[in-house]
């Protein structure tokens, strides 16, 4: 019973993980018809460069003062090393995203085959990239002092990082579903979504939002690649087209387009994936992928797909 | 006649095909004016390429002396030209409430907060199903939607095509009756199969056929010219 | 047309003389792997370029040659027999996947299709790295023992490997002039009107995906005996699906020319550049520079096959075509 309790706890702490990346492809696929082929490598530049400034951070401070390492408040020193390094990689996230929104999407703007080609290049090349910066070695990804270890409740040992990352996912689909439905400009985005050509001809202009959205979607990747790093311990040059395809995974169990879609599915991937890692670790990716693939075949909009 | 909208000689491809050979209308300001002709003759092309959704090829649209040909569809519609497509193009998961906020651009005005009661009062049935999702209304309430929301805006012309497709004959006639209303207040050009209904709302006519403009002029002349109807229309029924 | 005869007729002669002018095996061995990948690039042209399906799962094919050959070697013993046995299981298991991924995944849209044919192609990898006792996992295995020592030879192997590629591109020229090609042509240039002709586009689509998918494991099995060795990364890896996209786009897609042309720039600029990596790391990452060419092919040399491929966002089919009584 305990373990089943911490594999769920696991899955949905992943599933929150695939979840800030999926909500993004989900979303800039449901409004604007652009499947991202690049989005696992926002994901993974927020990773990289956000521990890298945070491991980068921690190194500086200890240079200062070696005698760091023993002061009670050190731990809240990381913590806030942390906290720069997660908006640092949101930040790098939602510059490249920006500049491949004005750069590769726009002026490709409705051709498919050319979208996707040159999507799956800017990943080619943003991964190139990062192995350029950073080597083709993984780094190591370590979790803050303050998150590190876990609180036991009777047999149950629960992971303090994974419940931080719940607790971060959940409120991220808050503020996103309070975006959509409480605000103008996330009615535009859902009405854009369902019917992109009538929005035009009430007069808004959608291509505006797009840039926004895709930013968005970005941030978020990159949001999810640098709390996954320390999730994972580490970062490796392969990690955008991995998570990507679990993202994708999502996507369209989900439903294109919806968020809350996206945070429904994550969760069952996640738990699949927990699951299955446990038990049969060599099936894990078949059984999501089969998931998808029943989807597919008996409701392809998806769970909460908000288009046909 | 001073013209709120034009177009002269138009012409549109879609892909290989030339679906627009020759469109060109004048439609004068606080009148309805019904674009008429066969199934496939360029009617429902002719309000999407005014309102930039295709492009036209060759030709201009003037909106009140104002070239508009090929703008963005958005600046178009924000000069004040409010569509009504064939589908209706109602956001299925928003509900009226949301569908028609998303058309207001301004909420706070004191016009809009008028038009709005006008509206609800009018279409009373919208006023009900106020929270309802757009995908659950009935095809007579989203036709009433659309059309409500391209007028909520003030907008100067509205272009509605086909209203009355797919609705019993008592809500074409509350169709009828809204439109007698929209009229007084604003410009339409309304694109219609349902002669009945295009000669009880219409003060003049246009028909279009194979692309072209073939034929105008006044309602009331082409509901007793049945050679006109016949030939061009195919209604052979007398008084129709 | 007869400039193109002209000019694979020079390259024909060009490739027969080669030899003489080269004198270490290194180099014969670089010519050879142009002409195997080559072919491996125009297999993906038929699908890209002919047809307008875009396909990130390719190398699955690849690595489904290159695993017949090598294990078939491997536990049947050194024969030529067990060569053909190979290549019979490599043409039927990637025929019959082909077909399988088309049926699932051709009816929906192109972004799906590429997505999920990257998934396939995954699996594909992790099941080599997995399946250790058959694969020896990521460390792969040699299997040079049991290649006849007439591929062996270097010199030998690399005509085989022209001969190879001559007859693969005059069967796949066969191919795109037939009624057939023609077919893909037209689904490639507007599917919607070749549906409305009376074409089935999933047949034809499948078509094109098995006789892909059939040529690409038939480079396969070619590169694994040129390099005596099978790895998971090697031949599953997405390097090699990158590497087909890169040839064919660089090179010219729609053209049987254009993927050898891509096949010897990349791979002479990759031998070129490895050398100067000694010299500076930055030359390690030379994908970089043939990401952004790439790109900026994409983007702005759409001529021809690519602007065709351009889906008209606002048509509505208000005219339906009549079925022409020649099909």
């Amino acid at each position: 019973m305990e373990l089943i309790i911490i594999l769920t706890l696991n899955g949905v702490a992943t599933g929150m993980l695939i979840f800030l990346i999926a909500a993004g492809l989900s979303l800039i696929f449901g409004l604007m018809d652009v499947l991202n082929f690049a989005h696992g490598a926002l994901s993974m530049w927020g990773a990289y460069f956000g521990i890298w400034i945070y491991k980068g951070l921690e190194q500086f401070w200890l240079h200062q003062n070696p005698n760091l390492l023993e002061a009670s408040w050190y731990p809240w020193l990381s913590m806030l090393n942390f906290i720069i390094g997660i908006v640092a990689g949101i930040f790098i996230g939602s510059i490249l995203g920006l500049l491949m929104e004005k750069l590769l999407i726009q002026p490709v703007y409705g051709n498919h085959i050319q979208q996707i080609l040159i999507t799956m290049g800017a990943m080619l090349i943003l991964a190139e990239m990062v192995k350029l910066f950073w080597g083709s070695n993984l780094i190591s990804a370590p979790v803050p002092a303050l998150l590190d270890g876990a609180w036991e409740i009777g047999n149950i040992v629960l992971i303090k990082y994974r419940i931080t990352i719940i607790a971060i996912g959940l409120a991220i689909l808050t503020f996103l579903l309070w975006i959509l439905h409480k605000t103008k400009i996330g009615l535009i985005v859902r009405a854009g979504v369902q019917n992109k050509e009538m929005v035009q001809a009430l007069g808004i202009n959608v291509k505006k939002v797009f840039t926004l959205v895709f930013m968005l979607g970005a941030g978020l990747a990159a949001l999810g690649g640098v709390l996954m790093a320390p999730f994972m311990n580490q970062v490796y040059p392969t990690m955008g087209l991995e998570k990507q395809l679990l993202a994708f995974i999502v996507v369209v169990i989900g439903g294109m387009g919806s968020v809350f879609g996206s945070a429904v599915a994550g969760v069952i991937v996640g738990i699949t994936e927990a699951f299955m890692l446990y038990y049969v670790p060599d099936a894990a990716l078949a059984v999501n992928f089969l998931l998808m693939a029943l989807i597919l075949l008996l409701r392809p909009s998806g769970l909460f797909g908000e288009r046909g | 006649m001073n013209s709120l909208l034009s177009l002269k000689q138009i012409h549109t491809h879609i892909q290989q095909f030339h679906i627009l050979q020759g469109v060109s209308l004048e439609i004068p300001v606080n009148q309805v004016t019904v674009l008429l002709g066969r199934n496939g003759a360029g009617k429902t092309t002719t309000l999407r390429t005014i309102m930039g959704l295709n492009k036209a090829s060759s030709g201009s649209i003037y909106w009140d002396e104002e070239e508009i040909t090929n703008l963005p569809t958005y600046e178009i519609a924000q000069k004040g030209i409010g569509y009504v497509p064939e589908d209706q193009g109602i956001f299925p998961l928003l509900t009226v409430e949301e569908n028609m906020r998303i058309a207001i651009k301004d909420e706070k005005s004191k016009h809009t907060q008028e038009n709005l009661e006008w509206i609800l009062q009018t279409f009373s049935d919208l006023k009900r199903a106020w929270k309802k999702k757009g995908g659950n209304l009935s095809g007579g309430q989203k036709q009433m939607l659309s059309i409500a929301r391209a007028f909520v805006n003030d907008n100067s012309l509205l272009l509605i095509d086909e209203p009355s497709k797919g609705l019993a004959p008592i809500m074409v006639q509350a169709l009828i009756e809204a439109i007698h209303q929209i009229k007084e207040k604003t410009t339409v050009l309304l694109v219609e199969q349902n002669f009945y209904m295009a000669s009880q709302v219409g003060n003049r006519f246009y028909i279009l056929d194979d692309g072209k403009t073939i034929h105008q002029g006044n309602m009331q002349e082409l509901i007793d010219d049945e050679h006109t109807k016949q030939k061009h229309l195919g209604i052979y029924k007398k008084n129709i | 047309m007869t400039n193109k005869k002209v000019g694979w007729l020079v390259l024909i002669i060009v490739g027969l003389l080669l030899p003489l002018f080269i004198n270490n095996q290194a180099q014969l061995l670089l010519f050879t792997k142009i002409y195997i990948l080559a072919v491996f690039a125009m297999s993906y042209d038929i699908l890209l370029g002919y047809t307008g399906i875009i396909s990130f799962g390719h190398v699955m094919f690849f690595g489904i040659g290159s695993y017949s050959v090598s294990l078939m070697l491997k536990h049947g013993g050194q024969s030529w027999l067990n060569i053909v046995i190979a290549i019979i299981i490599a043409i039927v298991l990637s025929a019959v996947i082909s077909f399988i991924v088309g049926v699932l995944s051709l009816r929906l849209k192109s972004t799906y299709y590429a997505m999920i044919t990257l998934a396939f192609a995954e699996l594909f990898h992790i099941l080599s790295l997995k399946w250790r006792s058959l694969t020896n996992g990521e460390d792969g295995f040699n299997f040079s023992k049991y290649i006849p020592d007439l591929l062996k030879d270097r010199l030998n192997f690399y005509y085989i490997s022209l001969i190879f590629l001559i007859i693969i591109a005059y069967f796949l020229y066969r191919f795109v002039n037939s009624a057939t090609g023609k077919v893909l042509v037209a689904i490639r240039e507007n599917e919607q009107r070749a549906e409305t002709l009376g074409y089935n586009i999933l047949h034809y689509k499948l078509i094109s995906s098995i006789v892909a998918g059939v040529v690409a494991s038939l480079s396969g099995i070619m590169y694994a005996i040129s390099y005596r060795y099978v790895g998971s990364a090697s031949v599953f890896g997405i390097d090699k699906t990158i590497d087909a996209l890169l040839m064919t786009i660089i090179g010219g897609v729609g053209t049987l020319f254009g993927p050898l042309l891509g096949s010897g720039i990349i791979n002479i600029a990759h031998e070129l550049l490895a050398d100067l990596a000694k010299v500076h790391p930055i030359f390690e990452r030379w994908l970089i520079l043939f990401g952004i060419l790439y790109v900026l092919i994409v983007m702005f040399f759409p001529k021809g096959i690519m602007g065709s491929l351009h889906k008209y966002r606002n048509s509505l089919p208000l005219f339906k075509i009549r079925k022409s009584k020649d099909g």
